[in-house]
């Protein structure tokens, strides 16, 4: 299944350690976390919610920094560096599609304004999404969740990152548009060789699509492998768990 | 609920439209005085109101009409200078404070506490008081308090969009904090922070006529209605229409603004 596991990781993150204090309480959210993403890959991450997935994300996305450990972009170290600088090689999808663009911002200023693309390319890229032309002219409210998820995607094509940082973006979604979405990025993949990190605690949905999983307990890493091999060889109790709450529903 | 909206729209409207009758009366005060408001005369000294002298005539003889007219200029511009500025500056620093936070938040939020823990008055008359007399004085010892409400706000608001996710997306576009405060930020917190500017008009009026009452704002013989009461009230007995037309004009002015602001703010509650 996995297709890249003689290339160099586009992404990859060593010994990743994150920690703050809530409420008197230390919280260790990312416990000596390591990965890779390959080229053209889709990287799933499970766990339930507490499990460290959203603030792996965040930590490669550079919005927090990690207490230890170090992030790579082709082989470059970026440890430390703002999503200023992180935005030039990822992008992110985000759970609440609504959220992620300016409520004010009509959907061509929104497009435009981050990524600097003609109208051409816009239209170009809604197209790709499956999206038409005259939804430019609406505000996110004005839009389905379906619709706005997909202007987010098209708005990560458009600034031509190679990793794109998939956060629950479905779980918002009825199930039709789900199944619509996942299609989407798998296409996208494909077309464009976009490699995916899709964050989500839905093991099913992640199974399905994934080229190799990494399942999270309490800010560790618990089971990773081919999608294949961990759901035929769970090595982790909790894997094990999840994979049951699956076959029982 | 629309038939409720379109009542509230109506209240806006009509308050608007009294705001701005008021505001136009400021404008071309200058015009509409039918005297010069500055010049005495000892053989029209306190002239009960007429057909010649509307409002009467004060203790120098001056026509209390025009100098009502032209004090509205005096009370309505420094009033929307004040605003203006103390939103401008609540909204720079509430949206640096919210956005950075840091030491630099924590310095100018004690700060801002420090000041709303006087009464604003009070502050005002001591400041006032160490400036001066002048409406220049009056303004700064108002705007000194009067900014932390503006940034309080503005910080607030700031807080609670810069962690949506339009906001991470923005800096993986590759904005810099300035940008996404000036694209992002201020288009999103501008209306809450323009209502309360709208309801603190008022407010910011009795401020500085109740300065120039007490002598410590715009000075003689400037017409402004604060000053002009003071003036006036020393032969209240003989002549009270001297006092009666400043504050009534005053408190129709005030009423209006807070009727507008309360008028705004509901409305947008309801939408």
């Amino acid at each position: 299944m996995n297709r890249n596991e003689n290339k160099t990781p586009v992404l990859s993150g060593r010994d990743l350690n994150k920690e703050y204090t809530n409420r008197d309480r230390k919280v260790r959210p990312l416990q000596h976390v390591d990965f890779d993403l390959y080229p053209g890959e889709i990287l799933g991450i499970v766990g339930e919610s507490g499990s460290g997935k959203s603030t792996l994300l965040k930590v490669i996305c550079g919005i927090e920094k990690p207490e230890s450990g170090k992030m790579f972009y082709n082989g470059e170290e970026y440890t430390g560096k703002g999503p200023e600088k992180t935005g030039k090689f990822l992008q992110m999808v985000f759970q609440d599609a609504y959220g992620s663009f300016d409520p004010r911002m009509k959907m061509e200023k929104s497009l435009k304004e981050g990524t600097g693309a003609s109208k051409d390319e816009i239209v170009h890229a809604i197209g790709e999404v499956g999206l038409k032309e005259e939804l430019l002219d609406r505000r996110p409210r004005h839009l389905s969740g379906g619709q706005c998820q997909r202007m987010s995607i098209a708005r990560a094509l458009l600034s031509h990152a190679g990793v794109l940082l998939c956060d629950e973006i479905t779980s918002a979604l009825d199930v039709t548009t789900q199944a619509q979405v996942v299609k989407l990025l798998m296409e996208i993949r494909d077309m464009e060789q976009v490699s995916v990190i899709m964050v989500s605690h839905d093991l099913a949905l992640v199974s399905m699509i994934c080229d190799r999983i990494m399942v999270m307990k309490d800010g560790v890493v618990v089971d990773q492998g081919k999608t294949d091999d961990v759901i035929a060889n769970p090595s982790d109790e909790y894997t094990r768990k999840l994979l049951n709450s699956i076959i029982a529903v | 609920m629309k038939k409720q909206k379109a009542k509230l729209r109506k209240r806006v409207i009509i308050a608007a439209v009294f705001a701005g009758i008021l505001v136009l009366i400021a404008v071309f005060s200058g015009v509409l005085a039918p005297n010069d408001p500055y010049a005495t005369n000892s053989e029209l000294i306190r002239q009960a109101p007429s057909a010649q002298f509307l409002f009467g005539t004060d203790n120098l003889g001056r026509c209390v009409l025009s100098r009502v007219l032209i004090g509205a200029r005096t009370t309505i511009a420094s009033t929307f200078f004040l605003v203006a500025i103390s939103f401008i500056i609540g909204m720079i620093v509430g949206m640096l404070c919210g956005f950075y936070g840091g030491i630099v938040d924590d310095i100018l939020m004690r700060i801002a506490d420090l000041m709303l823990a006087f009464p604003q008055m009070v502050v005002a008359i001591a400041v006032a008081g160490i400036l001066g007399g002048g409406l220049g004085g009056a303004m700064i010892a108002l705007g000194i308090t009067m900014w932390t409400s503006f940034a309080r706000l503005a910080r607030s608001h700031t807080l609670s969009i810069k962690n949506e996710p339009y906001i991470t997306a923005a800096r993986l576009q590759g904005k810099n904090g300035l940008q996404i405060m000036m694209t992002h930020i201020m288009p999103n917190i501008l209306e809450p922070v323009l209502i309360n500017a709208l309801t603190q008009i008022g407010t910011t009026m009795i401020g500085i006529s109740g300065l120039s009452f007490l002598g410590l704002g715009v000075v003689a013989p400037q017409a402004e209605w604060g000053s002009m009461i003071s003036e006036a009230r020393a032969y209240i007995q003989i002549a009270p229409w001297a006092v009666l037309f400043p504050a009534a004009a005053t408190v129709i002015t005030i009423i209006v603004f807070n009727y507008l602001g309360d008028a705004v703010m509901e409305y947008r509650k309801a939408e």
